[in-house]
């Protein structure tokens, strides 16, 4: 079994306290690993280019990287929340043993800066919680205001706002034969969303890869396939 | 910012999506650093492959580096000297502070403690 990375001093009023959410990730990429999934089950692919958007405190694309569980992969990270990169500089320092594994973080909203259909792997563990509204973005001057930490938790109705923007730009994002990875929790009608989302994309395939009850939590890991 | 993530980056500005000027970003009054990182030779061969050769050479020459070949190297799996500075260049070239210029619409986007920011203001934003 792999170790879980270890954030080093982190302000978890700033930034997302990693949780069952981003542990079902790290089990997730350790069973592909496992599987030889990025290996030997797709040799006609290649995964050059990692993105993980919310990353957080970083520990999903720290262990993903620095295990080297996709291989010969150059990882970006990127958060709406200054605090949360600088958090995933330091989980990234702190847990690599060698330098050779390559990570950058970008603070961005999504996709929006990345050149369309360059990203070969998409990794999102989105904000799904239900609730009225999405708190508005706090002002770029203020990285110390708490309400940053509200976007990192609630996705307004249904909690599926935040991660349909997502899904509706994913034909753009993906290269050909490029994968996400994004994660809904049982409010989010999953099924349901999946069922709609291959109503308008015919050219995807989407599976779920992984599912956990976490108390009353229930989550799941969908894999959407561009081909 | 690492350089081979200015491979990567467009304007965020939704209207500036497939206009030529979005992509590479200029690139103004930037701070370097270099950073040591472990080589691995098989990491830079499948990088290059999908590499956009000409931004490359573009965002070179915007940083002061006007020595890279014209045309994408070819067959560089035994070229370790050619591998080598690719790596510096690629990976190993940090850009700790600096400006990113859209030349579709002009704005402006800062680098700062290494971290690029593409937030966009609200009236930008879509």
């Amino acid at each position: 079994m792999l170790p879980t990375p270890i954030v080093p001093n982190p302000d978890y009023n700033l930034v997302y306290e990693p949780a069952e959410d981003s542990f079902l990730f790290l089990d997730l990429f350790e069973q592909l690993h496992n599987e030889e999934y990025f290996t030997k089950t797709t040799p006609s692919k290649k995964f050059s280019t990692v993105l993980e958007i919310g990353t957080g405190t970083g520990i999903i694309s720290t262990f993903i990287s620095t295990n080297k569980l996709i291989p010969n992969a150059y990882h970006i990270a990127s958060d709406i929340n200054l605090n949360a990169l600088q958090t995933t500089k330091n989980t990234f320092e702190n847990t690599r043993t060698t330098k050779d594994a390559y990570l950058d973080t970008i603070r961005c909203n999504l996709t929006d800066p990345f050149r369309l259909n360059e990203i070969d792997v998409l990794i999102f563990n989105p904000p799904y919680v239900p609730s009225e509204s999405i708190p508005l973005v706090p002002s770029i001057q203020d990285d110390t205001n708490d309400d940053w930490l509200d976007l990192a938790l609630v996705g307004g109705t249904d909690g599926m706002m935040i991660t349909n923007k997502v899904l509706d730009s994913l034909d753009s994002t993906l290269s050909v034969n490029g994968e996400a990875y994004i994660l809904f929790c049982a409010r989010n009608n999953h099924s349901k969303v999946v069922t709609e989302f291959l109503k308008s994309h015919i050219n995807f395939k989407v599976e779920n890869v992984i599912a956990r009850k976490c108390g009353w939590e229930e989550l799941a890991i969908y894999r959407f396939i561009r081909q | 910012m690492k350089f081979l993530t200015t491979n990567f980056v467009k304007c965020a500005v939704k209207s500036c999506d497939g206009s030529e000027g979005s992509f590479p970003l200029k690139y103004e009054n930037c701070q370097l650093q270099l950073e040591e990182q472990d080589f691995n030779p098989e990491f830079i061969v499948s990088m290059l492959e999908r590499l956009d050769w000409n931004a490359i050479i573009q965002v070179a020459s915007d940083l002061g580096n006007n020595l890279l070949p014209s045309q994408k190297p070819e067959d560089i799996d035994g070229n370790s000297e050619m591998l080598k500075d690719l790596h510096s260049l690629l990976i190993e070239t940090q850009i700790i502070d600096g400006e990113m210029v859209c030349r579709n619409c002009k704005h402006v986007y800062y680098i700062k403690n290494s971290i690029a920011s593409f937030l966009l203001p609200p009236h930008l934003a879509k």
